[in-house]
């Protein structure tokens, strides 16, 4: 079990385990963008860059995908860490000046302006972290979008940048933006969710029992398609909605109930 | 026909030496790109034809691959007698045949004359562009023909390979390479012997080598050269890494932009698994290794080693961290040797005559010689090979003869993109990988970009930077919004609208690319700008505080005048002046109304007395 | 989709051993054989070797040598590496493409050739350098371009009059249809 000493405090870590893992275990907060728990770390948005000590020397690595097998020494606070981190996040500033949710880790990093003009446009404040894309290949299995081009082109699409066809409006790529691009729009006349900017639309389901809204139908097709159990029963509660389902399941313990008492 | 053994490879040798007669005539000509966007291909089949229907003599026409002198191609080389033609065209095949070929006679005004001193070589030998040279991995270049198994072999080719795999074991291998001193030729510079070491050490179930023949760098052409013109040689390098680290499968990732070397190494591959070479038990060791080819599919980035093997993994080229290295989790997640194409050429070298021999060449840090790509204002342009250690000097004004038309050296750009411009205070600067790296530049591939006088370095710097955001992969924000931000600087700077806190700004945003940019194309991109900043700091305070472009290159910096004295008052610029900024009578001086004047200098193109000059 | 590109696309797909990692060497040989990506190429490809349609997307957009749209009959190239460019080759560049009103990176209105801008092709002694179908032409200047560039114009209304001069010919008797197939063999 390496140790890490992480701005003067000693944690001890599992082998593989990261840097961050390491800062989180101690307290110790570093700002991160395109890192998220349930996605292999790109280490992309250099936003979580630390100070690395080695011998009379350092440098800076990024902190989420740093693996750890031996002992070593970082520093987060040090000048040199902290002017790497404020530096990259005033280039992103300058990239998505009107994201709120940026603006606010900025403040959090004590960044409150950028002096680099916007020189690059970004779709919607879009910061190109790839967790959406990641996340819609990874842990949704649909890979509904993708980058497409390169360098300062480049943005996220759904294939030949038509309405994306594999996506099931899971909404997992609206959950883990961390700028606010993506967003989940609700079109009442058509009872449908639309994943904004990627032009994909998916209808809501309908209780059968009381008619409110639940998930969309693609996302309950999937599931059948993923799961491993596929009965009558379960298609049936699928198409309920909670408050329906509790209704089913205590008239199926009553029913079961009463012909125990009258066999 | 298979060799199944060294003793096969050796009795083949012979045999074809035996066949070989050594005083018959032979014409090589050179068909590498450079020769063959000039025709060369046309002069190939004149010569070969002539050939055929020579009555009571035996002549040989030969194609060979780049002999490095492009500027003077088409090459055309007779023996016996060595006798170096350039700049050969069709109606001359008819007299080099008669007269040369047949009749022993020279044809002066085809030999090269030296610009400088006018004298008039004979032989490659007497030319100092190629006897100043030391060929190691262009040995065989402009020798053989590249198209032939046989003509390899006849010249010692797989040989190392024979006695590697069967004389020595894969440690003794590789402190053969290690004690010769070999870093890597394609920019890192990393000790070849170190990186086959680890790799043989990693653990993994199996083992890849890879060739990197994606020569991005603008004015390098080393690579295409080699692979062009020696593509066995590749293979050969390739088999023994093979062999010393473990790996059974090798890939060779060619640039897109490079059909012809694709073909002579698919040629080749094949040549060398019908002989037995590769595949299956090579020469009867056990030992099995295969060569796949891939092409790039246009991108710079793909250079870069984590970036390549995403590319062979049918993944965009985008680079990865490298925290752990390639060497231990590479290509599908095995280990993996990956090395440039002219760092593999050296290795039979090494292996047949020994890594001593080969760290008795060069410098303490930098062993053995360099093959540079000497292009750009200078008079003898081509593919150079020199010891390292040589001065810059010496290659400029020796090999390369010193600045075209007369005019004065300023700069000499080396290694590509990521590397920096050496001015003339450091020509005697010798030529070294750490040498370069201390004066702001570095190695790089071996690109050696000569600058004259009428170049602006502001605009060499944004001429790089544009290149940079066009192949940045765009993964992470340093490169991608950083080189963004540097290019608008530059832009802004080079139209005249620079501000007093510009240099500042860009010093600052090297550093934060350095430190925090995923891959070496982020980290170094700031490189051109920092060493122009270093060595012609005056050029960037005159862009900014003057509105004044001193080389003259940057439009609206300058200004264009006629010269009273030199002006014939023909009236072709005022004819031709796009905004009627031109006023004068006929056969009296004209003049440029400067308010008017746009700059576009049509008037200095079209000008028949060279009258209107920049100022 | 037609059969005869099914077949094509499974025959490129089986020269690789259906190996996903070789999925750019697959799409290579499908612009060789189209001159460009077809979208429901890239969909069949996709399916079959079952590799998300997006990462393919991907891929087709990051390299420059992948086009998604049919290109020109002919396809031009101009070299801007350093030594090109302070050789000249933006102005070269920028007089293509005002006098034939083409982008770099597309194609002209009539389809007569595409237009790339490529980064060094290792040809620097013969700086500028452009290439045209293949072929090197060297020590450019915008007039020659221009020039060589309007020859292939040129080469493609002779080709225009000839097929209109073709159908002509062919409205005639049958007797002379066969006297001039034997003069064309």
């Amino acid at each position: 079990m390496p140790t890490v000493t992480i701005d003067d405090i000693k944690v001890e870590i599992e082998e593989g385990q990261t840097i961050l893992d390491a800062a989180r275990k101690a307290g110790i907060w570093i700002p991160t963008l395109c890192y998220h728990p349930s996605v292999a770390p790109k280490a992309s948005c250099r936003l979580c860059m630390v100070e690395l000590q080695r011998g009379d020397s350092s440098r800076l690595v990024t902190s989420c995908n740093y693996e750890v097998y031996s002992n070593i020494t970082v520093k987060v606070s040090s000048e040199k860490a902290v002017n790497a981190r404020k530096g990259v996040m005033e280039l992103l500033l300058a990239r998505a000046p009107e994201s709120e949710e940026l603006k606010t880790l900025a403040e959090k990093m004590r960044v409150t302006s950028t002096p680099y003009p916007s020189v690059t446009e970004s779709q919607r404040n879009c910061i190109l972290c790839g967790l959406c894309t990641s996340v819609c290949e990874e842990v949704i299995g649909k890979a509904a979008i993708g980058f497409a081009g390169r360098g300062v082109d480049k943005a996220v699409a759904p294939p030949f940048r038509q309405a994306a066809e594999d996506c099931i409006a899971c909404g997992a790529c609206v959950a883990v933006c961390p700028v606010g691009t993506i967003q989940m729009r609700y079109h009442e006349d058509t009872n449908e969710v639309e994943i904004s900017p990627f032009k994909a639309r998916a209808k809501l389901g309908t209780c059968a029992e009381c008619g409110a809204p639940l998930v969309p139908v693609p996302v309950n097709e999937e599931v059948f398609k993923k799961g491993k159990i596929d009965t009558e029963e379960l298609r049936i509660r699928a198409a309920l909605c909670p408050e329906c389902r509790r209704k089913r399941s205590a008239q199926t313990m009553y029913t079961a109930a009463l012909s125990s008492r009258n066999p | 026909m298979k060799l199944s053994s060294p003793a096969d490879l050796e009795s083949y040798r012979r045999e074809l030496e035996e066949q070989t007669d050594t005083s018959a005539k032979t014409v090589r000509v050179c068909i590498g790109t450079g020769c063959a966007a000039k025709g060369s291909r046309t002069l190939y089949k004149l010569f070969c034809e002539a050939a055929e229907s020579a009555d009571n003599v035996t002549v040989e026409a030969k194609c060979v691959g780049c002999h490095g002198f492009c500027e003077r191609g088409p090459i055309v080389v007779i023996q016996p007698g060595n006798i170096l033609y350039q700049r050969v065209e069709e109606p001359d095949v008819a007299e080099i045949f008669r007269e040369t070929v047949i009749g022993g006679r020279i044809i002066e005004r085809l030999l090269f004359k030296d610009p400088a001193t006018e004298e008039v070589a004979r032989t490659e030998d007497d030319i100092p562009f190629y006897n100043i040279q030391n060929r190691i991995a262009l040995r065989l270049n402009g020798v053989i023909d590249p198209t032939d198994i046989d003509d390899y072999i006849l010249h010692d080719g797989y040989s190392a390979c024979a006695k590697a795999l069967t004389e020595m074991e894969p440690d003794e291998i590789i402190a053969e390479i290690e004690k010769s001193g070999l870093r890597g030729r394609g920019g890192g510079g990393f000790p070849t012997g170190r990186k086959w070491r680890s790799c043989r050490e990693a653990s993994g179930e199996q083992k890849y080598v890879i060739c990197n023949g994606d020569e991005g760098d603008p004015g390098a052409f080393m690579d295409r050269s080699v692979m062009e013109g020696n593509p066995h040689a590749v293979i050969e390098g390739m088999i023994i890494g093979a062999y010393a680290i473990g790996a059974s499968q090798g890939y060779i990732y060619v640039r897109n932009e490079y059909p012809l070397a694709v073909e002579h190494l698919k040629t080749a591959i094949g040549q060398a698994q019908e002989t037995g070479f590769l595949g299956e038990d090579i020469l009867g060791t056990g030992f099995s290794f295969d060569i796949r080819i891939n092409r790039g599919g246009g991108a710079f980035v793909c250079g870069e080693s984590t970036a390549l093997v995403a590319s062979l993994e049918g993944l965009p080229g985008e680079p990865r961290a490298k925290y752990i290295h390639t060497v231990e989790r590479g290509l599908h997640g095995m280990p993996t040797d990956l090395n440039n194409v002219e760092t593999w050429v050296n290795i039979p070298a090494i292996i047949r005559k020994g890594g001593k021999w080969f760290s008795s060449i060069g410098t303490e840090g930098s062993k053995g010689t360099k093959v540079f790509s000497l292009v750009g204002n200078i008079n003898n342009t081509g593919l150079v090979e020199v010891p390292m250690g040589i001065t810059l000097r010496k290659i400029v004004e020796d090999i390369g003869g010193g600045i075209q038309n007369g005019r004065a050296f300023k700069a000499v750009q080396t290694g590509g993109p990521s590397g920096g411009c050496i001015p003339a205070g450091h020509l005697d600067a010798k030529v070294d990988f750490d040498e370069l790296t201390e004066l702001g530049s570095m190695m790089g591939s071996g690109g050696m970009i000569v600058m004259d006088e009428d170049t602006c370095m502001v605009n060499v710097a944004k001429y790089f930077l544009n290149f940079l955001q066009e192949e940045s992969c765009g993964k992470c924000t340093p490169c991608r919004e950083g080189i963004a931000q540097m290019v608008h600087i530059l832009e802004r700077i080079s139209r005249g609208e620079g501000k007093e806190e510009d240099i500042g700004t860009l010093e600052k945003l090297a550093a934060l690319l350095k430190d925090t940019a995923l891959c070496a194309l982020g980290a170094t991109a700031a490189n051109p700008v920092l060493s122009t900043l270093r060595y012609f700091r005056e050029e960037y305070e005159a862009h900014i505080r003057d509105k004044r472009c001193p080389a003259k290159v940057c439009p609206g910096l300058f200004a264009y005048e006629i010269d009273p004295d030199t002006c014939k008052g023909c009236g072709v610029c005022l004819k031709n002046c796009p905004v009627d900024a031109i006023s004068g009578e006929s056969k009296k001086p004209h003049a440029i109304d400067q308010d008017l004047c746009t700059q576009c200098g049509t008037c200095f193109e079209k000008c028949p007395f060279d009258a209107v000059i920049k100022v | 989709m037609a059969d005869a590109k099914e077949e094509l696309i499974q025959t490129i797909i089986g020269r690789y051993e259906k190996d996903p990692g070789m999925l750019i060497p697959m799409m290579q040989d499908i612009q060789s054989e189209y001159g460009y990506l077809p979208q429901d190429s890239l969909i069949m490809l996709s399916k079959t070797i079952t590799v998300p349609l997006s990462r393919i997307y991907s891929v087709s957009t990051f390299y420059s040598s992948f086009r998604l749209a049919p290109k020109g009959q002919h396809e031009v190239t101009i070299c801007m590496g350093t030594v090109c460019h302070l050789k000249g080759a933006g102005r070269i560049s920028e007089a293509v493409c005002s006098q034939f009103n083409v982008k770099p990176g597309g194609t002209t209105s009539d389809r007569l050739f595409s237009f790339q801008a490529v980064n060094c092709v290792g040809a620097c002694a013969l700086a500028p350098v452009m290439v045209i179908d293949g072929e090197y032409y060297d020590h450019m200047t915008p007039e020659s371009a221009i020039e060589v560039l309007s020859g292939l114009s040129a080469e493609n209304e002779e080709q225009e009059n000839k097929k209109a001069e073709k159908k002509k010919s062919k409205k005639k008797s049958k007797k002379k249809k066969t006297s001039n197939k034997e003069k064309t063999e």
